[in-house]
């Protein structure tokens, strides 16, 4: 058995509605080890977003715990344990591409010579080496959304978390940008987490699970 | 450089695009409440600094006086002679008289003067502008002050009665003394209502005849050499005389305590009222700013999911006001002092237009404005504008860190 990268058991978590509790997780367990890719699939509403803002500890859960590696969450670690992709690119609209992926490193320490290379290398690897200089208003869906594969490559982390990082592309881009995302977390050994809708996508991930209300079916 | 710096330096000067316009209007803002601040208390203070060097003029640096009279002037202007640091002394005395010229009276304060020992301590001839000289000053003539002389439509070499206060004691006893008629042969002008009210000059005998002094006199005038502060003078001077005398000096900042007081007093109201063009400058900072982190949620979001502390980004915020702070006064100074320097072109261009160039002569007496930048204000207006631009950041930054970057990725 390799490495545990996550490990949750008995997550809960519910929102208030109005005066009613809407339990959304009802006690999830999961394990993934390291090097695994996992997608989580489930209808809209299902709690997909929020079981991954869970596992980024983004957001705390009702009741259950979870670790990354061996150890609790913590958010100091966050940065360097784990990569994020969403849906919208949330890339930095005052800074051009090679920054914007900086950006994840600057969070953690003054970026270097050698974190210089690494990015511009990332960028090369999403296919963008030519577009370094330009700001995100000057890219396409498809391209912000690679600045932004690259940006959660950065700090080489153990773990990718991506939610629905096609959702806002064209079928084509999105299969393109799948791939890409796939193939890297592959070379770089990177454990991933993909929620998506597409059963195709799913399906070229190592396990699919699937969210039905608020547990794993 | 911290991340925050970083972003804050590149939300207010994104690299590859034209100058922001927020940025350009709140650095504008703050530059021009720094740059009215600097003219106003550097002219204010150039008004200030002519006074202060005007009351020198005609006060000296030290007066050192006698609980009554000095019966023996040139005795203690001997002993003040041996002090080092006094460059020269002049006697004085002093009192009110009654001035009657064509019918027209006037009660203005007399001094009396050595016009042989005067010229070393005080420069009495740069005033004479309107008209006679300090040489022709002798126990039958009179200088008066100009506006002495409009009052009582004197001019040069009129012939003007004074009465003194001994005339009134000497009519009690029933004995007649006729008033002195004395020739006017100068007419001063120091061009400050404050030191320029109605004054005549006498010769210091003349004076000591008008008031029955004998060869007493009020005080002595000292004049210090150049850099030499009055008030450490004023106390070596103290030391140095016998307290047998019953002497003592007192600096001319002392004896003007109340003047310098209002006028410091003045120019503080002056700068605390401008101060508040920063301020508003700083409420739209804010506003933009607030703008700013409701436009910016989502990424806000995203700098936490990547990693940053609440605090950071605060501080991206506080930044953002701090660099608008520290730019506008950059800017700010510049235009302060680049209008100081061309500020008497900017007063002939305004006379002009108005056709008011005769008038400012005639009311303000300065055909030049004066500035006189004092460091104290200028590091206290850079301080000011600094804090309340970083204080702008504040409200926005508190309100970018309690976004919760969950619900900040949720906000669609
Ligand atoms: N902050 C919140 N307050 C109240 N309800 C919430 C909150 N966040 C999520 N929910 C609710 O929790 C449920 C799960 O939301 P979540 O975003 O996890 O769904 P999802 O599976 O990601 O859906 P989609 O596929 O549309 O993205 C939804 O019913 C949603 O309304
Ligand atoms: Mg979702």
């Amino acid at each position: 058995m390799s490495e545990a990268i996550v490990t949750a058991r008995g997550l809960t978590k519910s929102y208030l509605s109005g005066d009613r509790h809407i339990a959304v997780l009802r006690g999830i367990d999961l394990d993934i080890a390291a090097g695994e890719s996992v997608s989580i699939r489930g209808e809209s509403g299902s709690g997909k977003s929020t079981l991954l803002n869970l596992l980024a500890g983004l957001d705390s859960p009702d009741a259950g715990t979870l670790a990354w590696g061996d150890d609790p969450v913590a958010a100091a670690r966050r940065a360097q344990f784990l990569g994020m992709v969403f849906q919208s690119f949330y890339l930095i609209p005052e800074i051009d591409a090679l920054a914007n992926v900086l950006m994840a490193s600057r969070i953690v320490r003054a970026p270097g010579e050698a974190e210089r290379a690494r990015a511009k290398e990332l960028l090369a690897s999403v296919g963008l080496a030519e577009r370094a200089k330009h700001l995100p208003a000057q890219l396409s869906g498809g391209e912000r959304q690679r600045v932004a594969l690259a940006r959660a490559l950065m700090n080489a982390p153990k773990l990718i978390l991506a939610d629905e990082p096609t959702g806002n592309l064209d079928e084509h881009t999105g299969d393109a940008v799948i791939e890409l995302l796939l193939g890297l977390c592959a070379s770089t050994h990177t454990t991933l987490v993909l929620v998506t809708h597409n059963a195709t996508h799913a399906a070229k991930t190592g396990r699919q699970l699937f969210l039905r209300d608020g547990l794993f079916s | 450089m911290p991340w925050y710096l970083y972003l804050a330096l590149k939300q207010l000067f994104p690299s590859g695009r034209k100058f922001p316009f927020f940025t350009a209007i709140s650095i504008l803002g703050v530059a021009l409440g720094v740059a009215v601040l600097i003219i106003s208390t550097s002219v204010m203070g150039g008004f200030g600094h002519q006074i202060r060097l005007m009351t020198v003029d005609t006060q000296g640096d030290v007066q050192v006086r006698a609980d009554g009279f000095i019966n023996n002037p040139d005795e203690v202007q001997a002993q003040l002679a041996r002090i080092p640091g006094i460059v020269a002394t002049t006697p004085y005395a002093q009192g009110m008289v009654g001035v009657l010229h064509n019918s027209k009276a006037q009660y203005p304060g007399i001094q009396g003067i050595d016009p042989a020992r005067i010229g070393r301590v005080v420069p009495l001839q740069r005033y004479l502008t309107p008209a006679g000289a300090l040489s022709d000053l002798d126990d039958d003539s009179v200088i008066l002050s100009v506006q002495l002389a409009g009052l009582l439509g004197a001019q040069l070499g009129d012939k003007v009665e004074v009465y003194s206060p001994l005339l009134i004691e000497k009519l009690k006893n029933d004995s007649v003394l006729l008033p002195r008629e004395l020739r006017v042969v100068g007419i001063f002008e120091f061009g400050h209502q404050a030191l320029d009210s109605t004054v005549v000059l006498v010769t210091l005998r003349t004076m000591q005849d008008l008031y029955g002094l004998g060869g007493a006199v009020h005080g002595i005038n000292v004049k210090l050499e150049p850099g030499l502060d009055a008030d450490e003078a004023a106390a070596r001077i103290n030391a140095a005389l016998p307290p047998a005398l019953h002497l003592h000096a007192v600096s001319w900042m002392d004896i003007n305590h109340d003047f310098l007081f209002v006028l410091q007093f003045e120019r503080n109201m002056l700068f605390f009222l401008l101060t508040f063009i920063i301020i508003v400058a700083a409420f739209s900072v804010t506003s933009s700013l607030l703008i700013s982190v409701v436009r910016k949620t989502r990424e806000i979001g995203l700098l936490g999911a990547l990693g940053g502390q609440p605090w950071q980004v605060a501080a991206c915020f506080c930044c953002q006001g701090f660099i608008i702070g520290a730019a506008g006064t950059l800017v700010g100074l510049g235009l302060g002092f680049g209008v100081l320097a061309i500020r008497d072109d900017i007063v002939h261009l305004f006379t002009r237009l108005t056709g008011s160039e005769a008038a400012m002569l005639r009311f303000y007496q300065f055909s030049h404005l004066p500035s006189y930048p004092d460091p104290a204000y200028i590091s206290a207006t850079i301080v000011c504008s600094i804090v309340i631009s970083t204080l702008a950041g504040l409200l926005p930054a508190w309100r970018a860190a309690r976004l919760q970057p969950v619900e900040a990725l949720r906000n669609e």
